[in-house]
């Protein structure tokens, strides 16, 4: 295999609504800044990998097409991949495939999420006619029937981790709601900057148990693009390529009947092992300089400092009581404001991440860069109770 | 537009997508009387929707007999005895074929939340439990959703028993769970 790098990249603002951009036109947006900073035409570009989830969300099927249709790429290859949450992560996994294998030198893998069109006249709002969208994923027979969202998925294995090990605590996952969007005053293009307090998170109202308001991410439109090239090509367009030093992938059973228990998650386990053996990471606390969590639920981001192997199992807790993951700690998590900060623009979301954690690594991040930066983890997880995982160690 | 052709444009969509003409009043009517500048964004309504007549395949008999019989079944590995139910005709583990086997209609609950906020189908029913029931005699959870009178009664371990509607449809909805008091 050969090595593969990150020679350029954009990202649009993360919104609640674009209301002046269709889907392809945000992608667009993304596609020309990332091309900006390659410094590269698109006529170099040999083959796209599109990120979108939901078609509903966009108001149109095959939607891959038109976006390449709009970027001017006619005639090259491309695909789409669609994982849920980990769509972002799992496009940039295809992406590195293409290159790494030898078939293209510079592959686009750009992710794109239109969501707020789907729209409740009822209510007048769009978010539970988003969450009607996001059932159809649910299976049709047997689970979506019973009107579950992604919330109460997660929640279900938070619960099941509480039962267990008595944490995450509501106080924990208040102090990571805390944090997030404080780190996204910090980033120019987080949807949700905010200064709140552990009270204000406790005071919230329940959506789902054990998930108050600010425990939640919120949906986001946006767009986020990357290129990746061959080493030889890489160091021909840039003098600050971030290479991608390891990669793991892993899909657990959907239906959590299958699963041995639903109180980590194994995926997220898995694919961050492999990730690790692939970079040569032993010790993930020490090695790693920032990381980048799927906080989608501020539990689901503590469960995550254990499945990356921060801590032990059971004690991700701890981490965030300590201070570890803060701004300036041992492993700086979600510096963008991770899904709850910045947003969760589903399909852009993993590549978002990436764009992040490659900022840092390129000494790009400003105010809120990590110090000494020189390795951080992306971890993109989606599905029911975390069905996805792709994890990616990037290295400058 | 003036007032007769924008009664027109909300009865034409109102017809097209079900959307109650006051709900498109209130969204449409600055954009229909020209008060948006003309390079504003230009919002419409819209609608999905797809009729199926689709077949449940090797699961058929779960739901015939949830229909005529008020029965649950599940499937039973030949090979290793685990009994599946969602049911499938083959094992995921053995790749051998399974057997029906009725069951109970009791079971536990083995890990459950309070849905406060919900879908755009599911708002009425709020709040509702949303938790995986292990059914007594299976290897397997079930998603269901209860709704109950008071959601503090429903825990990890609530012992449950599936009762049947009076008019069922053969799907899965065809029972629901309550606990055993």
């Amino acid at each position: 295999m050969r090595d593969v790098a990150i020679v350029g990249m954009g990202c649009t603002k993360f919104k609640a609504r674009w209301v002046d951009k269709t889907y392809y036109e945000l992608a667009f947006d993304a596609a020309k800044m990332a091309l900006e900073d390659a410094g590269v035409d698109k006529d170099r570009i040999d083959c796209a990998v599109y990120g979108i989830y939901n078609d509903f969300f966009q108001r149109q099927y095959q939607p891959d097409a038109f976006v390449h249709d709009y970027l001017g790429l006619g005639l090259k290859p491309m695909v789409r991949v669609n994982s849920g949450g980990a769509t972002g992560g799992a496009a940039l996994r295809i992406g590195y495939a293409e290159v790494a294998s030898g078939l293209y030198d510079i592959c686009l893998v750009l992710g794109v999420e239109k969501c707020a069109d789907c729209y409740n006249y009822e209510v007048a709002m769009a978010t539970p006619e988003v969450l009607r969208a996001i059932l159809y994923t649910a299976d049709m027979t047997y689970d979506n029937p019973a009107g579950r969202t992604a919330a109460s998925g997660f929640a279900l294995a938070v619960v099941a981790h509480r039962e267990k090990y008595g944490n995450p605590t509501d106080e924990q996952m208040a102090k990571v709601s805390v944090k997030n969007h404080f780190n996204a005053t910090k980033n120019p293009v987080a949807q949700s900057p905010k200064i709140i307090t552990v009270e204000d998170v406790l005071n919230s109202r329940m959506i789902v148990e054990p998930f108050r308001f600010y425990d939640n991410c919120l949906y986001t439109e946006g767009a986020a693009a990357v290129i990746l090239a061959s080493k030889k090509v890489a160091h021909e367009i840039t003098d600050n390529p971030v290479w991608i030093g390891g990669l793991g992938a892993s899909v657990d059973y959907v239906m959590p009947g299958n699963r041995p228990n639903i109180y980590t998650y194994e995926s997220s386990r898995v694919a961050a092992r492999k990730a690790y053996e692939m970079a040569g990471i032993t010790n993930p606390l020490k090695e790693l300089d920032l990381a980048e969590l799927h906080d989608a639920f501020t539990g689901t981001e503590i469960m995550a400092y254990e499945d990356c192997f921060f801590c032990e199992e059971g004690r991700g807790g701890d981490l965030i009581d300590e201070g570890a993951v803060m701004p300036g700690g041992e492993i700086p998590v979600n510096l963008s404001g991770g899904l709850i900060g910045c947003g969760h623009a589903v399909g852009a979301t993993g590549i978002m991440q990436t764009f992040e954690i490659a900022t840092h690594l390129r000494g790009q991040a400003g105010e809120r860069q990590a110090p000494n930066a020189r390795r951080g983890l992306v971890q993109s997880i989606g599905g029911t109770l975390c069905t996805w995982t792709v994890c990616l160690v990037l290295e400058n | 537009m003036d007032e007769k052709e924008r009664e027109a444009w909300y009865q034409f969509h109102h017809r097209k997508y079900g959307i109650p003409s006051d709900h498109l009043r209130r969204e449409f009517e600055a954009e229909l009387s020209g008060q948006n500048p003309v390079d504003a964004p230009l919002e419409v309504p819209d609608k999905m929707e797809i009729l199926f007549k689709y077949s449940y395949g090797q699961q058929s008999r779960f739901f015939r007999e949830l229909r005529e019989n008020k029965a649950i079944y599940g499937a039973r590995c030949n090979e290793c005895g685990k009994v599946y139910c969602p049911p499938r005709s083959h094992c995921n583990d053995c790749y051998q074929p399974t057997e029906w086997v009725r069951l109970e209609g009791t079971g536990v609950i083995r890990a459950c939340t309070v849905q406060h906020y919900t879908t755009s189908a599911f708002i009425k029913k709020l709040p509702f439990i949303c938790a995986y029931v292990q059914l007594d005699g299976t290897d397997f959870l079930l998603m269901t959703n209860m709704e109950v009178e008071d959601v503090r009664k429903i825990a990890v371990g609530t012992r449950v028993k599936a009762v049947f509607r009076e008019e069922r449809h053969g799907s899965i909805t065809d029972f629901y769970f309550k606990p055993i008091e």
